[in-house]
């Protein structure tokens, strides 16, 4: 006698067993009377469960006028749901747009002050380089006031004018990096928190 | 009758998503059977009934914009009914008797004219099915009742098929145990 088959009795029963499994169990049914006894045992189930009967619900037509009555008001809060999620999806771009706009500001810029540093630009350009430029206002007005002169002051101006381009470069890439990385652990948080109907689980 | 074809359900839905609620009214009109039946069987009063399915039903307009045609929509409305269906029975603290123990007491002394009468069969069925966990329950009510695939039931409750087929059969194996000294023996002797 081959091995039982209870364990697939169910899927049969519910006809979910397709090619050779199907023939197997078929075959084991009219051989096995362990195995046809527990087949008729689950059937019986099956014709006992059908006999609890539904009560008398209302008509499909009055249950759905009665659901469309308590519907909530949804055209406003859709579009503008759709405006928020747009919205959304654009941030990225975004926050990429003022990144590269930065970007190429500050190289412009970087290039300018190269080509004044060498004299290639004339008298109208340097003077607005110059008034746009405040790179070394602070170690300029120290050596106004006499704390600061010669080698000195220009260590000061050249340290100052790294230290307000570089460091202003690498806060706002840090910044755009920082809501960056925030968007992406919100998304992944709102991409979790969107699947319900998990409550019967565990 | 207009014929609801698979097409034509696509479009109530995506026009519901659109904030139709014509489309939605006849979405609700073609599931409210089915919706109704799923949540009786799990709540066990008809009441509760009416009240979880339209709840569900609530439920869907709002979150229809979440709704993707990745699953069967029957899938997912009957997922947020379930869901609906035992929210409402944590709610009113599962009023109904236990039934495992109101089994118990109908047997003590069982007339064959009294366990033969079908709406006692009935209300014994329906308080044995009510005495399963939540999830034994609601698998077996989606197979039996409403006769949906393994493969629609995993869609429906997330779950994997492999759980499907265990939870059914625990599920049939604990209501086999406890129908078996009222029923069962009865109607396998009807049955010959």
């Amino acid at each position: 006698m081959a091995k039982h088959i209870l364990d697939s009795l169910g899927a049969y029963l519910d006809g979910e067993l397709r090619g050779r499994e199907l023939k197997k169990v078929e075959t084991h049914l009219s051989k096995c009377e362990l195995c046809a006894e527990e087949y008729a045992s689950l059937k019986s189930l099956s014709e006992i469960l059908e006999e609890a009967p539904l009560p008398d619900f209302s008509s499909p037509d009055r249950f759905a006028a009665d659901v469309v009555l308590r519907l909530p008001r949804k055209e406003m809060t859709s579009i503008r749901s759709k405006v928020l999620e747009v919205g959304w999806w654009l941030a990225p771009v975004g926050l990429i747009a003022i990144w590269v706009f930065l970007g190429i500001t500050n190289l412009l810029n970087d290039t300018l002050l190269i080509a004044n540093e060498f004299g290639f630009l004339n008298s109208t350009a340097t003077s607005l380089i110059s008034s746009a430029n405040p790179d070394a206002i602070w170690s300029a007005r120290l050596g106004n006031f006499g704390f600061l002169a010669g080698n000195n002051l220009q260590w000061a101006r050249t340290v100052e004018a790294f230290t307000r381009t570089t460091a202003s470069h690498i806060l706002w890439q840090l910044s755009i990096a920082v809501l960056y990385l925030i968007w992406i652990a919100v998304s992944w948080v709102r991409h979790e928190h969107r699947g319900f109907g998990k409550s019967i689980e565990g | 009758m207009a014929i609801t074809t698979k097409s034509n359900l696509d479009q109530l839905v995506s026009s519901a998503q659109n904030g139709d609620r014509n489309a939605f009214s006849e979405l609700v009109r073609i599931h409210s059977l089915g919706v109704r039946n799923v949540v009786y069987r799990v709540c066990g009063n008809r009441q509760m009934a009416e009240d979880a399915a339209q709840e569900a039903f609530i439920r869907a307009w709002t979150k229809l914009s979440s709704y993707s045609p990745k699953v069967s929509f029957k899938s997912w409305l009957y997922r947020i009914a379930v869901n609906a269906a035992l929210d409402m029975l944590r709610k009113e603290k599962r009023i109904l008797p236990n039934a495992l123990e109101d089994l118990k007491l109908r047997d003590i002394n069982p007339t064959p004219e009294a366990m033969l009468a079908s709406t006692e069969r009935a209300d014994l069925i329906a308080k044995a099915l009510s005495s399963l966990s939540d999830a034994s329950r609601t698998v077996l009510i989606l197979r039996e009742y409403e006769e949906l695939s393994y493969n629609e039931i995993a869609e429906t409750l997330e779950i994997p098929m492999g759980t499907v087929m265990s939870r059914l059969s625990y599920a049939r194996k604990l209501l086999k145990e406890k129908l078996a000294v009222a029923l069962f023996a009865s109607a396998e002797d009807k049955n010959g």
